[in-house]
Protein backbone atom coordinates (compact mmCIF):
# COMPACT_ATOMS: atom_id res chain seq x y z
CA UNK A 1 0.00 0.00 0.00
CA UNK A 2 2.03 2.99 -1.30
CA UNK A 3 0.61 6.41 -0.39
CA UNK A 4 -2.04 7.29 -3.62
CA UNK A 5 -3.99 10.03 -4.40
CA UNK A 6 -6.64 9.03 -1.87
CA UNK A 7 -4.17 8.63 0.78
CA UNK A 8 -4.00 12.82 1.97
CA UNK A 9 -7.92 13.22 1.74
CA UNK A 10 -8.41 10.06 3.50
CA UNK A 11 -6.01 11.31 6.61
CA UNK A 12 -7.57 14.32 6.48
CA UNK A 13 -10.92 13.13 7.09
CA UNK A 14 -9.40 10.75 9.64
CA UNK A 15 -7.82 14.44 11.82
CA UNK A 16 -11.32 15.66 11.21
CA UNK A 17 -12.90 12.53 12.73
CA UNK A 18 -11.91 12.75 15.52
CA UNK A 19 -12.10 16.53 16.27
CA UNK A 20 -15.49 15.68 15.68
CA UNK A 21 -15.68 12.37 18.06
CA UNK A 22 -13.96 14.71 20.65
CA UNK A 23 -16.31 17.32 20.28
CA UNK A 24 -19.96 15.11 20.23
CA UNK A 25 -18.64 12.88 23.39
CA UNK A 26 -17.81 16.31 25.17
CA UNK A 27 -21.42 17.55 24.15
CA UNK A 28 -22.83 14.34 25.46
CA UNK A 29 -20.94 15.12 28.86
CA UNK A 30 -22.41 18.49 28.98
CA UNK A 31 -25.70 17.26 28.72
CA UNK A 32 -25.32 14.72 31.48
CA UNK A 33 -24.88 11.53 29.73
CA UNK A 34 -21.99 9.04 31.12
CA UNK A 35 -19.41 8.62 28.16
CA UNK A 36 -16.58 6.88 29.62
CA UNK A 37 -13.29 9.25 28.46
CA UNK A 38 -11.08 6.15 27.56
CA UNK A 39 -13.65 5.79 24.21
CA UNK A 40 -12.26 9.18 22.98
CA UNK A 41 -8.80 8.39 24.12
CA UNK A 42 -9.36 4.94 21.97
CA UNK A 43 -10.81 7.13 19.37
CA UNK A 44 -8.19 9.58 19.05
CA UNK A 45 -5.32 6.96 18.89
CA UNK A 46 -7.01 5.00 16.11
CA UNK A 47 -7.39 7.92 14.05
CA UNK A 48 -3.81 8.80 14.60
CA UNK A 49 -2.57 5.18 14.03
CA UNK A 50 -4.93 5.99 10.49
CA UNK A 51 -3.03 9.11 9.74
CA UNK A 52 0.37 7.43 10.74
CA UNK A 53 -0.28 4.53 8.04
CA UNK A 54 -1.68 6.48 6.00
CA UNK A 55 0.21 9.62 4.99
CA UNK A 56 3.48 9.22 7.59
CA UNK A 57 6.80 7.33 7.66
CA UNK A 58 6.95 3.86 7.82
CA UNK A 59 10.39 2.20 8.22
CA UNK A 60 12.12 -0.88 6.11
CA UNK A 61 11.85 -1.91 2.29
CA UNK A 62 8.85 -1.38 0.03
CA UNK A 63 7.14 -4.60 1.24
CA UNK A 64 7.91 -3.96 5.13
CA UNK A 65 6.34 -0.67 4.86
CA UNK A 66 3.23 -1.95 2.98
CA UNK A 67 2.82 -4.82 5.72
CA UNK A 68 3.62 -1.74 8.13
CA UNK A 69 0.98 0.26 7.01
CA UNK A 70 -1.35 -2.42 6.14
CA UNK A 71 -1.42 -3.32 10.07
CA UNK A 72 -2.12 0.23 11.04
CA UNK A 73 -4.63 1.35 8.38
CA UNK A 74 -6.44 -2.36 7.87
CA UNK A 75 -5.85 -3.76 11.52
CA UNK A 76 -5.12 -1.47 14.55
CA UNK A 77 -6.80 2.02 13.23
CA UNK A 78 -10.32 0.59 12.60
CA UNK A 79 -10.65 -2.08 15.62
CA UNK A 80 -9.50 0.55 17.72
CA UNK A 81 -12.44 3.35 16.29
CA UNK A 82 -14.85 0.11 16.43
CA UNK A 83 -14.13 0.30 20.62
CA UNK A 84 -15.25 3.53 20.93
CA UNK A 85 -18.29 2.55 19.57
CA UNK A 86 -18.80 5.35 17.10
CA UNK A 87 -21.94 4.40 15.70
CA UNK A 88 -23.74 5.00 19.20
CA UNK A 89 -22.51 8.24 19.54
CA UNK A 90 -23.95 9.73 16.37
CA UNK A 91 -27.43 8.03 17.05
CA UNK A 92 -27.16 9.90 20.62
CA UNK A 93 -25.94 13.33 19.04
CA UNK A 94 -28.62 13.44 16.30
CA UNK A 95 -31.89 14.49 17.48
CA UNK A 96 -35.08 12.51 16.52
CA UNK A 97 -35.61 13.33 12.71
CA UNK A 98 -34.36 12.80 9.16
CA UNK A 99 -30.83 12.48 9.41
CA UNK A 100 -30.99 10.13 12.86
CA UNK A 101 -34.10 8.18 10.85
CA UNK A 102 -31.60 7.95 7.96
CA UNK A 103 -28.64 6.69 9.43
CA UNK A 104 -30.82 4.38 11.09
CA UNK A 105 -32.27 2.86 8.21
CA UNK A 106 -28.73 2.48 7.03
CA UNK A 107 -27.65 0.78 9.64
CA UNK A 108 -30.99 -1.59 10.17
CA UNK A 109 -31.21 -2.26 6.72
CA UNK A 110 -31.11 -5.75 5.41
CA UNK A 111 -27.55 -5.20 3.15
CA UNK A 112 -25.91 -3.86 6.36
CA UNK A 113 -27.38 -6.44 8.33
CA UNK A 114 -25.69 -9.03 5.71
CA UNK A 115 -22.50 -7.14 6.09
CA UNK A 116 -22.41 -7.30 9.43
CA UNK A 117 -23.24 -10.87 9.87
CA UNK A 118 -19.78 -12.10 11.18
CA UNK A 119 -18.38 -15.05 8.68
CA UNK A 120 -19.78 -12.27 5.74
CA UNK A 121 -17.26 -9.49 7.16
CA UNK A 122 -14.59 -11.43 7.75
CA UNK A 123 -14.84 -12.99 4.24
CA UNK A 124 -14.71 -9.15 2.59
CA UNK A 125 -12.14 -8.03 4.90
CA UNK A 126 -9.50 -11.49 4.61
CA UNK A 127 -10.72 -12.39 1.15
CA UNK A 128 -9.95 -8.96 -0.15
CA UNK A 129 -6.64 -9.63 1.34
CA UNK A 130 -6.09 -12.99 -0.09
CA UNK A 131 -7.22 -11.45 -3.76
CA UNK A 132 -5.03 -8.78 -3.58
CA UNK A 133 -1.61 -10.75 -2.53
CA UNK A 134 -2.35 -14.07 -4.71
CA UNK A 135 -3.96 -12.28 -7.39
CA UNK A 136 -2.60 -9.76 -10.07
CA UNK A 137 -5.09 -6.90 -8.55
CA UNK A 138 -1.22 -6.02 -6.41
CA UNK A 139 0.36 -5.26 -9.91
CA UNK A 140 -2.68 -4.16 -11.30
CA UNK A 141 -3.21 -1.66 -7.88
CA UNK A 142 0.40 -0.41 -8.37
CA UNK A 143 -0.15 0.51 -12.23
CA UNK A 144 -2.93 2.71 -11.58
CA UNK A 145 -2.54 5.21 -8.80
CA UNK A 146 -6.89 5.77 -8.66
CA UNK A 147 -7.65 2.31 -7.80
CA UNK A 148 -4.76 1.87 -5.24
CA UNK A 149 -6.21 4.76 -3.01
CA UNK A 150 -9.72 2.90 -3.18
CA UNK A 151 -7.85 -0.11 -1.95
CA UNK A 152 -7.33 1.54 0.97
CA UNK A 153 -10.32 2.96 1.53
CA UNK A 154 -11.61 -0.29 0.93
CA UNK A 155 -9.06 -1.91 3.78
CA UNK A 156 -9.71 0.73 6.18
CA UNK A 157 -13.83 -0.06 5.91
CA UNK A 158 -13.47 -3.90 5.66
CA UNK A 159 -11.12 -3.63 8.73
CA UNK A 160 -14.12 -1.61 10.38
CA UNK A 161 -17.19 -3.95 9.10
CA UNK A 162 -14.96 -6.68 10.50
CA UNK A 163 -14.40 -5.91 13.94
CA UNK A 164 -17.87 -4.06 14.37
CA UNK A 165 -19.51 -7.87 13.23
CA UNK A 166 -17.13 -9.42 15.85
CA UNK A 167 -17.87 -7.34 18.96
CA UNK A 168 -21.02 -5.81 17.77
CA UNK A 169 -20.65 -2.97 20.69
CA UNK A 170 -22.80 -0.74 18.69
CA UNK A 171 -26.34 -0.94 18.17
CA UNK A 172 -26.55 -3.14 14.94
CA UNK A 173 -29.31 -5.49 13.73
CA UNK A 174 -29.07 -9.36 14.12
CA UNK A 175 -27.80 -11.21 17.38
CA UNK A 176 -25.31 -13.56 17.25
CA UNK A 177 -23.81 -15.65 20.12
CA UNK A 178 -20.60 -15.82 20.95
CA UNK A 179 -19.60 -19.44 19.20
CA UNK A 180 -20.59 -17.86 16.13
CA UNK A 181 -18.25 -14.65 16.71
CA UNK A 182 -15.09 -16.49 18.01
CA UNK A 183 -15.18 -19.02 15.60
CA UNK A 184 -15.30 -16.87 13.19
CA UNK A 185 -12.12 -14.58 14.92
CA UNK A 186 -10.14 -18.08 14.54
CA UNK A 187 -10.87 -18.62 10.85
CA UNK A 188 -9.48 -15.35 10.19
CA UNK A 189 -7.04 -15.33 12.32
CA UNK A 190 -5.91 -18.55 10.46
CA UNK A 191 -6.48 -17.37 7.14
CA UNK A 192 -4.19 -14.13 7.75
CA UNK A 193 -1.50 -16.38 9.09
CA UNK A 194 -1.63 -18.54 6.66
CA UNK A 195 -1.44 -16.26 3.94
CA UNK A 196 1.12 -14.16 6.34
CA UNK A 197 3.27 -17.75 5.92
CA UNK A 198 3.06 -17.77 2.02
CA UNK A 199 4.15 -14.58 1.46
CA UNK A 200 7.08 -15.00 3.35
CA UNK A 201 8.09 -17.64 0.91
CA UNK A 202 6.69 -16.13 -2.40
CA UNK A 203 5.40 -12.61 -2.96
CA UNK A 204 2.38 -11.16 -4.52
CA UNK A 205 2.31 -12.48 -8.52
CA UNK A 206 3.82 -9.64 -10.79
CA UNK A 207 6.25 -8.14 -7.67
CA UNK A 208 9.92 -8.55 -7.55
CA UNK A 209 10.34 -7.62 -3.79
CA UNK A 210 14.03 -8.69 -2.48
CA UNK A 211 13.72 -11.99 -0.37
CA UNK A 212 14.90 -10.13 2.87
CA UNK A 213 12.16 -7.41 2.40
CA UNK A 214 9.79 -9.97 2.25
CA UNK A 215 11.09 -12.08 4.95
CA UNK A 216 10.67 -9.10 6.96
CA UNK A 217 7.11 -7.46 5.55
CA UNK A 218 5.54 -11.23 6.42
CA UNK A 219 6.85 -11.63 10.05
CA UNK A 220 5.68 -8.32 10.60
CA UNK A 221 2.32 -9.05 9.22
CA UNK A 222 2.24 -12.47 11.30
CA UNK A 223 3.03 -11.04 14.50
CA UNK A 224 1.10 -7.85 14.21
CA UNK A 225 -2.24 -9.68 12.94
CA UNK A 226 -1.48 -12.14 16.30
CA UNK A 227 -1.47 -8.67 18.64
CA UNK A 228 -4.77 -7.42 16.51
CA UNK A 229 -6.11 -10.69 17.15
CA UNK A 230 -5.24 -11.05 20.66
CA UNK A 231 -6.88 -7.41 21.11
CA UNK A 232 -9.97 -8.25 19.13
CA UNK A 233 -10.24 -11.44 21.24
CA UNK A 234 -9.31 -9.94 24.76
CA UNK A 235 -12.69 -7.43 23.73
CA UNK A 236 -14.59 -10.50 22.89
CA UNK A 237 -14.02 -12.51 26.23
CA UNK A 238 -14.30 -8.97 28.56
CA UNK A 239 -18.02 -8.68 26.95
CA UNK A 240 -18.63 -12.06 27.89
CA UNK A 241 -17.06 -11.92 31.35
CA UNK A 242 -19.79 -8.91 31.79
CA UNK A 243 -22.55 -10.51 30.08
CA UNK A 244 -21.84 -13.51 32.51
CA UNK A 245 -21.44 -11.54 35.69
CA UNK A 246 -24.50 -9.44 35.35
CA UNK A 247 -26.49 -12.41 34.35
CA UNK A 248 -25.31 -14.11 37.26
CA UNK A 249 -26.31 -10.70 39.67
CA UNK A 250 -29.59 -11.25 38.19
CA UNK A 251 -30.10 -14.28 39.32
CA UNK A 252 -29.00 -13.82 42.72
CA UNK A 253 -31.17 -10.93 43.29
CA UNK A 254 -34.17 -13.05 41.77
CA UNK A 255 -33.24 -16.24 44.69
CA UNK A 256 -32.67 -13.64 47.38
CA UNK A 257 -36.62 -12.44 47.01
CA UNK A 258 -38.81 -14.24 49.28
CA UNK A 259 -41.06 -16.66 47.56
CA UNK A 260 -44.37 -15.05 46.13
CA UNK A 261 -42.95 -11.87 45.17
CA UNK A 262 -42.10 -10.78 41.70
CA UNK B 1 -13.56 -27.54 35.34
CA UNK B 2 -10.79 -25.25 36.32
CA UNK B 3 -8.78 -28.62 35.38
CA UNK B 4 -9.70 -28.05 31.65
CA UNK B 5 -9.17 -24.51 31.59
CA UNK B 6 -5.68 -25.21 33.38
CA UNK B 7 -5.23 -27.92 30.57
CA UNK B 8 -5.98 -25.50 27.58
CA UNK B 9 -3.53 -22.90 29.32
CA UNK B 10 -0.83 -24.90 29.79
CA UNK B 11 -1.23 -26.76 26.68
CA UNK B 12 -0.41 -23.40 24.55
CA UNK B 13 3.11 -23.15 25.98
CA UNK B 14 3.96 -26.26 24.09
CA UNK B 15 2.38 -25.82 20.85
CA UNK B 16 5.26 -23.82 18.64
CA UNK B 17 6.19 -25.08 15.18
CA UNK B 18 3.72 -27.73 15.17
CA UNK B 19 4.47 -28.68 11.57
CA UNK B 20 7.96 -29.11 9.66
CA UNK B 21 6.87 -30.64 6.61
CA UNK B 22 6.80 -27.16 4.81
CA UNK B 23 5.68 -26.55 1.57
CA UNK B 24 2.48 -28.42 1.82
CA UNK B 25 -0.85 -26.10 2.02
CA UNK B 26 -2.30 -28.53 4.01
CA UNK B 27 0.73 -28.14 6.74
CA UNK B 28 0.33 -24.52 6.53
CA UNK B 29 -3.48 -24.68 7.18
CA UNK B 30 -2.85 -26.92 10.25
CA UNK B 31 -0.36 -24.56 11.61
CA UNK B 32 -2.30 -21.35 11.42
CA UNK B 33 -5.42 -22.84 13.12
CA UNK B 34 -3.30 -24.22 15.86
CA UNK B 35 -1.45 -20.98 16.40
CA UNK B 36 -4.42 -18.73 16.26
CA UNK B 37 -6.58 -21.47 18.26
CA UNK B 38 -3.51 -21.42 20.75
CA UNK B 39 -4.01 -17.26 20.64
CA UNK B 40 -7.46 -17.36 21.38
CA UNK B 41 -7.47 -20.37 23.86
CA UNK B 42 -5.25 -18.72 26.24
CA UNK B 43 -7.81 -15.33 26.23
CA UNK B 44 -10.25 -17.58 27.24
CA UNK B 45 -8.84 -19.78 29.90
CA UNK B 46 -7.75 -16.63 31.42
CA UNK B 47 -11.13 -14.66 31.50
CA UNK B 48 -12.47 -18.43 32.56
CA UNK B 49 -10.09 -18.49 35.44
CA UNK B 50 -10.88 -15.02 36.25
CA UNK B 51 -14.47 -16.07 36.07
CA UNK B 52 -13.69 -19.07 38.39
CA UNK B 53 -12.31 -16.76 40.42
CA UNK B 54 -14.85 -14.21 41.11
CA UNK B 55 -17.24 -16.93 41.93
CA UNK B 56 -14.79 -18.48 44.24
CA UNK B 57 -15.47 -21.54 43.01
CA UNK B 58 -11.68 -22.52 42.46
CA UNK B 59 -10.49 -25.72 43.20
CA UNK B 60 -7.26 -25.05 43.72
CA UNK B 61 -5.38 -28.87 44.02
CA UNK B 62 -7.58 -29.82 41.19
CA UNK B 63 -6.31 -27.25 39.30
CA UNK B 64 -2.68 -27.70 39.31
CA UNK B 65 -2.99 -30.91 38.70
CA UNK B 66 -5.07 -30.10 35.43
CA UNK B 67 -2.27 -28.20 35.23
CA UNK B 68 0.24 -30.93 35.02
CA UNK B 69 -1.33 -33.65 33.82
CA UNK B 70 -2.46 -31.00 30.73
CA UNK B 71 0.81 -30.21 30.32
CA UNK B 72 2.26 -33.67 30.81
CA UNK B 73 -0.61 -35.36 28.48
CA UNK B 74 0.04 -33.16 25.67
CA UNK B 75 4.21 -33.54 25.65
CA UNK B 76 3.78 -37.91 25.74
CA UNK B 77 0.71 -37.22 22.56
CA UNK B 78 3.23 -34.94 21.48
CA UNK B 79 6.64 -37.41 21.69
CA UNK B 80 4.40 -40.65 20.76
CA UNK B 81 1.98 -39.74 18.31
CA UNK B 82 3.70 -36.84 16.11
CA UNK B 83 6.80 -37.72 16.50
CA UNK B 84 6.84 -41.32 16.04
CA UNK B 85 3.50 -42.48 14.70
CA UNK B 86 2.88 -39.35 12.45
CA UNK B 87 6.31 -38.35 12.37
CA UNK B 88 4.76 -34.84 11.94
CA UNK B 89 8.58 -33.16 13.17
CA UNK B 90 11.38 -34.45 15.23
CA UNK B 91 12.92 -32.46 18.72
CA UNK B 92 16.36 -32.08 16.53
CA UNK B 93 17.49 -32.79 13.31
CA UNK B 94 20.48 -33.82 11.76
CA UNK B 95 21.56 -36.21 15.07
CA UNK B 96 20.38 -39.07 16.31
CA UNK B 97 17.18 -38.49 17.93
CA UNK B 98 17.07 -41.31 20.41
CA UNK B 99 17.93 -39.65 23.25
CA UNK B 100 16.08 -36.36 22.86
CA UNK B 101 12.91 -38.39 22.10
CA UNK B 102 13.72 -40.07 25.51
CA UNK B 103 13.91 -36.72 27.42
CA UNK B 104 11.05 -35.29 26.23
CA UNK B 105 8.92 -38.14 26.73
CA UNK B 106 10.17 -39.01 30.12
CA UNK B 107 10.09 -35.52 31.19
CA UNK B 108 6.78 -35.87 30.11
CA UNK B 109 5.52 -38.59 31.92
CA UNK B 110 7.53 -36.65 35.30
CA UNK B 111 4.41 -34.28 34.58
CA UNK B 112 1.69 -37.00 34.17
CA UNK B 113 2.54 -38.32 37.35
CA UNK B 114 3.02 -35.41 39.20
CA UNK B 115 -0.52 -33.90 38.12
CA UNK B 116 -2.04 -37.46 39.34
CA UNK B 117 -0.35 -37.42 42.58
CA UNK B 118 -1.48 -33.96 43.11
CA UNK B 119 -5.13 -35.00 41.95
CA UNK B 120 -5.59 -37.80 44.47
CA UNK B 121 -4.20 -35.27 47.06
CA UNK B 122 -6.90 -32.53 45.91
CA UNK B 123 -9.48 -35.54 45.73
CA UNK B 124 -8.49 -36.79 49.13
CA UNK B 125 -8.80 -33.07 50.71
CA UNK B 126 -11.84 -32.90 49.21
CA UNK B 127 -13.65 -35.83 50.83
CA UNK B 128 -12.46 -34.96 54.06
CA UNK B 129 -13.93 -31.10 53.54
CA UNK B 130 -16.97 -31.50 51.41
CA UNK B 131 -17.97 -28.43 50.66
Amino acid sequence: MTTGPVAAPLALACVLAAVVYAAGAARLRRRGDAWPWRRDAVFAVGCAALVWGLAGPVPGGPFTAHAGRHLLVAMAGPALLATARPLTLVLRLLPPGGPRRGLLRVAHSPAARWLLFPPVAAAVDVGGLWLLYRTGLWAAAHRNPLPGGLLELHMLLAGLLFAMAVWRLDPVRGRCGLPLRAVTLLAAGAAHAVLAKSLYVAGPPGTAFTAADLRAGAQLMYYGGDAVEMFLALVLAVQWYAATGRRRARQAAREALPAGVH
Amino acid sequence: MAAVDEIVFHQLLHWHHFYDRSTSGVALLSDGLLHTAELLALVAGFFLYADLRRRDALAVGHAWSGAFLGAGAFQVFDGIVDHKVLRVHQVRYGVDVTPYDWAWNLAGLVLLAVGGLLLARARRAGRRRPS
